[in-house]
């Protein structure tokens, strides 16, 4: 694992998130596809650490809603996927692009509940349905993004391997 | 092991206070803002090619703001003539400065509009201010940070913002949708469609009337027909915007 270029990297989906992305009304979240790539690509133990670091990331970039939701819910949903795949792989497009979509799911609804929970975030009428666009747009885009990202990584990706 | 220790690392995040865990997420903005308003101004360019077609200019928005303004102004003045001749009166506007600030970033997630700006000089900057854009209010400050030149505006389109209006002669609260427009709820009275909203005058941050935005949409309320809901667009695109200012009020001497 090289963690200096997954620091660039999760530094330039950052920016690019809360720079050139947070201007549109519908997007796909960067974070969320580096989340099940790392998942996906990485040992178990590899993709612990990334999902907590990328949630943190997503707190950052994150603001107006406050810190720590994202950290806790792409942290625990990271981990459940890079168990899961241990079980069942997901090398095929349509497998990540639906595993992005429901981790985007998932964790979505986790950060917002959180937020309204312990930080009384108010859960506005169509949060769920921008949560459901969001990880729409990442499932459709995230795994195009993957051969590029696992490039970068240095990860092999065409290899079949279950950890 | 690692995920217990991450969990409570994440956790201690959750309950530590958001005045101290915001300085976290204002610090990222502050030490990357040269990309992040690079970034910004792609998404502005490629929004402008988008929209070129039927939109409105910018400038005549503007202006259209002005005059509106201007008009509100010149009525409120009035008014503190006839009513207040006698005693000590101030003129409208009278100490006001407008603090000017660069717009860094545009967040919207489906229900939270947010502007990071930078401001110029953060001299009697506070919470609760109120800010132009377009010579239009878009939001109230919501967090300053006086040490980096921050500040945090809500934008009125915010699914928690909500500021005192009016609207053809009917006071009532403006509440955001999270969706870039606002609506204003239980209204006595149906408003026609183009309609001026101005924000209330406030004492302290607000000297005169200032438009919010025109009215988009009048339909009767749900629960109660006899009642009227009204969908507001801001005055201004805010999607679009590079700069902003803040209404500094300062007490007369």
């Amino acid at each position: 694992m090289r963690w200096f270029r997954f620091a660039a990297l999760l530094l330039v989906f950052a920016i690019l998130q809360k720079g050139v992305l947070a201007r549109w009304d519908h997007k796909p979240d960067l974070l969320l596809i580096i989340l099940v790539f790392s998942a996906i690509y990485l040992n178990t133990s590899e993709a612990i650490i990334s999902s907590f670091t990328i949630g943190f990331a997503a707190d950052l970039v994150g603001s107006p809603i406050p810190m720590g939701p994202h950290m806790i819910s792409f942290g625990i949903f990271g981990t459940l996927l890079a168990y899961l795949h241990r079980v069942i792989a997901i090398r095929r497009m349509p497998y990540q692009a639906l595993a992005i979509f429901v981790i985007g799911l998932l964790s979505g609804v986790l950060t917002h509940v959180l937020a309204f929970l312990i930080k009384s975030e108010p859960l506005s009428r169509n949060i769920y349905a921008a949560v459901l666009v969001t990880s729409l747009y990442s499932g459709f885009v995230g795994p195009f993004l993957f051969p590029p990202a696992a490039w970068w990584m240095g990860v092999k990706i065409d290899r079949f391997r279950r950890r | 092991m690692l995920f217990t220790w991450f969990m409570l690392t994440g956790l201690i995040l959750l309950f530590a206070p958001q005045e101290l865990t915001g300085k976290f997420q204002l610090a990222f903005v502050h030490i990357f803002r040269w990309p992040l308003s690079m970034g910004g101004s792609v998404a502005l360019t490629a929004r402008t090619q988008q929209l070129a077609g039927g939109a409105s200019q910018p400038g005549e928005r503007q202006y259209r703001n002005y005059i509106a303004n201007l008009q509100q102004t010149l009525d409120e003045q009035r008014r503190k003539f006839e009513k207040l001749y006698g005693l000590d009166n101030t003129f409208v506007w009278e100490g006001a400065d407008f603090a000017l600030a660069d717009v860094i970033t545009a967040t919207t997630d489906g229900s939270r509009n947010e502007l990071t700006i930078a401001c110029r000089k953060t001299d009697g900057l506070t919470k609760g201010q109120y800010v132009l854009g377009d010579e239009s209010v878009i939001g109230i400050v919501s967090e300053v940070f006086p040490q980096i030149a921050k500040a945090d505006v809500k934008l009125v389109t915010d699914s928690t913002s909500w500021i005192p209006v009016e609207v053809a002669g009917l006071k009532n609260i403006l509440k955001g949708n999270g969706d870039y427009t606002a609506r204003i709820e239980w209204l006595k009275n149906a408003v026609k469609v183009g309609e001026d909203v101005f924000a209330l005058k406030k004492a302290g941050l607000l000297d005169a009337p200032i438009i919010v935005g025109t009215v988009s949409r009048c339909e009767r309320n749900t629960q109660n027909a006899s009642l009227w809901d009204v969908t507001v667009e801001p005055a201004c695109d805010i999607q679009k915007l590079e700069d902003v200012a803040v209404i500094i009020i300062r007490p007369p001497k």
